[in-house]
């Protein structure tokens, strides 16, 4: 049964304004979702009701801040099943909660060790890897994908007992292939690495259990789950958190200071410098109370089907080279044949129809699949089968204009 | 080298963008543009001639005849190519003091185009235009 996407359409008002004279068709979801009212009314309600600093303050709106802003934290918690509430710590984004894991676990990587992510991370998955990797003397290994873009079957021999940190992403923005997630993490586990899983693409789209998936770290961000920017979640297990040495300090991370020295607080506080995003707290968990009252099982088959018809449409077509798995994802990636894709999303914009055209932040991804970027339309709870039609629409006379030459 | 560019009149080109009522009609006008643009040849697609800050890949050339400035360039993407010829058109054969003392950036807007100087990383206009104004 198809998702019933009129039932919320309505609350995201943003949606209903024209673009250049055309229906807006948002379908750049991947990069950011839109927010529901309640989203934006909790973050409205937060400075016009109870707006103070938290954990500080001893007076009425202090108190209140600080009640919402820890009963969010267990709400955070509870959406990704997360055993206790003082394992999710706030950060701007899934970004630098990879860079919090990446510098806070520096002291315990030593020349020779090995630091292993897949061939689908994007910048923010590999970057701040590879520059703990050239500060620490431990050696960058990517788990490749063949040239059929499969596993290779025996990729286990990529985890090795030097192996100390294993990161993947549980989807890849670019092009929106899963990773056999939990047979690499076991794998990993074996090794007694430390494991840690972005889950950016996947938070919006697929329920997630951070006690079955068993890694040590979790992290996303809330503006691709319908949330606010600047607001971000790192997951880890106690014994992971407490490890990692804080690379920010000030404010509410330390329990006493003295001149001489400062003895830290403890989890989650530990790991949360200065006053908190309160605002982007508040909206975060109101954005997982959004998802929480959705059918999930039926908004995941509704975007997907929505990515696999434009699949099917365009494959139909020819010409146009498509870097998404046919099934189960819920966005398609593709390019087409001497045509720019900037050129693509010129038109598509002009239109009305918002995607994105780029690297998607993967360059290597991008040099292994051969192109220079892609042109992704990305979908969310709200679109319409009518809108994956227009895009395919737009797109098929988008080629036939560039295509003269 | 720069008779393609000669050919398409400053006046023509301002006309032709001035006349689109919407963003479609821009689109449309750049795609006939790019086709009056003289391509460069693949020994001339150096990474020196290469802009820095495009996404689409841009390069530029430009040469220096009795005081005047000539250019050429070139763009993997067609619509690029198209903001080539109109950029191309408003500083081809002028002096490098005369470019310098024009504001680029508002003779671009003037022509439909200031979408396209956005500072956002899929175009690299302002890279361009900081170019061609450089000593």
């Amino acid at each position: 049964m198809a998702f019933d996407t009129s039932s919320l359409r309505h609350l995201f008002p943003i949606l209903a304004q024209p673009a250049y004279d055309h229906p807006l068709i948002y379908l750049d979801n991947a990069a950011t979702t839109q927010k529901p009212l309640s989203v934006l009314d909790a973050i409205q309600d937060y400075y016009r009701s109870y707006n103070a600093n938290v954990h500080r303050g001893a007076h009425f709106l202090s108190d209140r801040a600080t009640n919402r802003f820890e009963q969010a934290r267990d709400t955070v918690a509870s959406f990704i099943n997360a055993p206790e509430k003082s394992h999710v710590i706030w950060t701007k984004g899934a970004t630098e909660a990879i860079n919090t894991v990446a510098f806070g676990l520096e002291h315990l990587i030593e020349k020779g060790d090995e630091i292993l992510i897949t061939s689908l991370e994007h910048h923010a998955n590999l970057v701040p890897w590879q520059q703990l990797a050239f500060r620490t003397g431990a050696r960058l290994r990517i788990l490749p994908l063949t040239s059929n873009g499969e596993w290779e079957p025996e990729f286990s021999h990529y985890f090795t007992d030097r192996t100390r940190i294993f990161a993947a992403t549980q989807i890849s923005n670019a092009i929106g292939a899963s990773t056999p997630l939990q047979t690499m993490l076991d794998h990993a586990k074996q090794q007694d690495a430390f494991t840690l899983v972005d889950g950016a693409q996947a938070v919006a789209h697929y329920p997630v259990d951070v006690q079955t998936l068993d890694c040590d770290f979790y992290v996303f961000s809330g503006h691709k789950m319908y949330g606010p920017t600047g607001i971000g979640v790192l997951y880890g297990k106690s014994h992971a958190l407490e490890v990692l040495m804080p690379n920010q300090t000030g404010g509410e991370m330390v329990r006493h200071v003295s001149y001489q020295a400062t003895e830290f607080n403890v989890l989650p506080y530990r790991l949360e410098a200065g006053t908190p995003h309160i605002e982007g707290v508040i909206g975060l968990a109101t954005a997982c109370d959004f998802l929480n009252a959705q059918d999930r099982i039926a908004l995941l088959a509704w975007e997907q089907s929505l990515a696999s018809h434009v699949y099917s449409r365009l494959h139909k077509e020819g010409g146009i080279d498509i870097y998404s798995p046919e099934k189960n994802t819920t966005l398609v990636s593709l390019s087409v044949p001497n045509i720019h894709t900037l050129d693509l999303n010129a038109y598509l914009d002009s239109q009305g129809v918002a995607v994105r055209a780029g690297s998607h932040c993967a360059h290597p991804l991008m040099a292994q699949l051969g192109v220079a970027g892609t042109l992704r339309a990305s979908f969310a709870c709200y679109n319409t089968m009518e809108e994956a039609n227009r895009f395919c629409d737009v797109l098929l006379e988008a080629i036939d204009l560039l295509n003269d030459e | 080298m720069t008779d393609s560019l000669n050919q398409q009149k400053p006046a023509n080109i301002k006309e032709q963008l001035q006349a689109c009522r919407s963003k479609e009609e821009t689109f449309k006008a750049l795609v006939t543009l790019s086709k009056t643009l003289t391509r460069l040849t693949a020994e001339e697609k150096t990474e020196d001639n290469k802009v820095k800050g495009c996404e689409s890949a841009v390069w530029l050339i430009i040469e220096e005849k009795d005081g005047q400035r000539h250019f050429k360039a070139d763009s993997d993407a067609k619509l690029m190519r198209g903001v080539l010829v109109a950029i191309l058109s408003l500083v081809e054969g002028k002096t490098l003091a005369a470019i310098q003392k024009m504001d680029l950036k508002s003779e671009l807007g003037k022509l439909n185009l200031s979408s396209y100087l956005t500072s956002s990383r899929t175009n690299g206009v302002l890279a361009i235009l900081d170019k061609i104004s450089a000593m």
